[in-house]
């Protein structure tokens, strides 16, 4: 049976439907940390949620001067393009969840996210946090989502680095917090405190998110590839709320199809 | 029958509580030492009741347990099957053991399942597979005790 799971997409059906069943026990598993959560919340000091304040204001203060140069260079980016003639899409549009505290198997690398296909969730979706890319959607069910972490050793995607440009792939070594960049040659154009950026190539994570930044490079004799470790730009153990990016296909078949978009209205 | 579907309920919520435990998120520096709540509950109960619970009954809970942790379909189930069918062949010795014994049989179940998961599931082999073992092991006579003074209060047969 789990050869038939893995192997053929024969059980996405029977998986996202009995996942449904077995929604109600994750929610009561992640109960206990929510209310303690929530207690937490209810009960700080005055003059903690003063620091936070004041913390946070600085913070928007100094993000909304970035974002009005970021606005400019946007402005002027577009303009360029428009006098290259090729068509870029800036924004992509997200969705936000939260997620699940709960723990699941610690050598699968995944989280639960409480959104699911009732959300517009699907699979192969990407999913960022505040600071950077976080994994993909594996599979989902009508109220809530598995969500596959860069970490995992099977994960793989790819990505630039954001200084020259030179494409590779990172994969998830299944321990810690570290990432991998694979066949990499000694002579690539690679330096410790490379920003990697995702390359969109493959068409499943937008472009230009962060995906980390090169923590240390080993050179071994008598090997074709180097060894460079990334730490992941997102906190994967840490974040609570997450954002599924809308990727821009199906922004675009939203827009254009108006057979499909007819249905969906007609439908709600 | 009254009697017997009450115990049926009792085992079913032993059950729940075991999977929720195994879900509740511990601090990293101790998750790896989370026993396998569930797998212990099994085997509990089929050493005690086993008309009630056997093979099909653990393959049912392994289903629930691999859509839980989102990975392939079938592996817990198997794992869980397996455990359960040496348990069911052995139950009447298990039973005559006493405590310490029957932790060194624990041990040995909880080894021949972590080296299954190893097998069948693609992760990263290193000595941190066998915390569980130790863990489950441990736990096991505490786990033995408060499961039968609850099948006792209950009357479950």
């Amino acid at each position: 049976m789990f050869f038939l799971d893995t192997r053929f997409n024969s059980f996405i059906a029977v998986r996202s439907n009995l996942s449904v069943v077995v929604y109600p026990i994750q929610a009561a598993a992640s109960l206990p940390t929510d209310i303690a959560e929530w207690f937490n919340d209810f009960f700080e000091e005055r003059h903690q949620l003063q620091e936070k304040n004041a913390a946070l204001e600085a913070a928007n203060l100094l993000n909304s001067q970035r974002l009005q140069k970021f606005q400019n260079l946007e402005r002027e980016n577009m303009r360029l393009r428009e006098l290259l003639g090729s068509s870029f899409r800036l924004r992509d549009r997200v969705k936000v969840a939260e997620i699940l505290m709960v723990d699941l198997d610690p050598f699968s690398q995944q989280v639960l996210i409480n959104k699911g296909e009732k959300n517009g969730i699907f699979i192969g979706q990407a999913v960022l946090d505040a600071t950077g890319v976080m994994g993909q959607v594996v599979s989902t069910s009508a109220f809530s989502s598995h969500v596959v972490l860069l970490t995992n050793s099977n994960h793989a995607i790819p990505i630039q680095i954001n200084r020259n440009g030179l494409r590779a792939i990172v994969k998830g070594r299944g321990l810690g917090e570290l990432l991998e960049v694979d066949y990499l040659p000694h002579n690539a154009d690679i330096r410790k405190g490379d920003l990697l950026v995702t390359s969109g190539l493959g068409g499943r994570f937008p472009i230009g998110y962060p995906v980390g930044t090169v923590e240390s490079l080993n050179y071994p004799q008598g090997k074709a590839f180097v060894e460079v470790r990334v730490k992941s730009a997102a906190h994967t153990a840490t974040s609570r709320e997450v954002l599924l990016v809308l990727n821009t296909k199906m922004i675009s078949a939203d827009n254009s199809d108006p057979v499909n978009k007819s249905e969906a209205s007609a439908n709600e | 029958m009254n009697k017997e579907s009450q115990g049926g309920i009792i085992i079913v919520v032993s059950i729940l509580v075991s999977i929720i435990l195994m879900l509740i998120p511990l601090p990293d520096s101790i998750r790896l030492l989370r026993p396998e709540w569930v797998v212990l509950a099994l085997i509990y109960w089929t050493m005690a009741t086993p008309r009630q619970v056997s093979v099909g009954y653990a393959w049912a809970v392994g289903l629930i347990m691999d859509l839980i942790m989102g990975g392939a379909l079938g592996v817990f189930a198997f794992c869980y099957a397996l455990i359960i069918y040496i348990v069911s062949v052995v139950h009447l010795r298990l039973r005559q053991y006493p405590i310490w014994q029957q932790t060194v049989s624990i041990f040995s179940l909880m080894l021949l399942m972590q080296l299954l998961l190893l097998l069948i599931t693609p992760r990263t082999i290193d000595w941190s597979f066998g915390l569980p073992v130790i863990s489950s092991t441990l736990i096991w006579p505490l786990n033995y005790v408060f499961l039968r003074s609850l099948r006792r209060t209950f009357h479950v047969s």
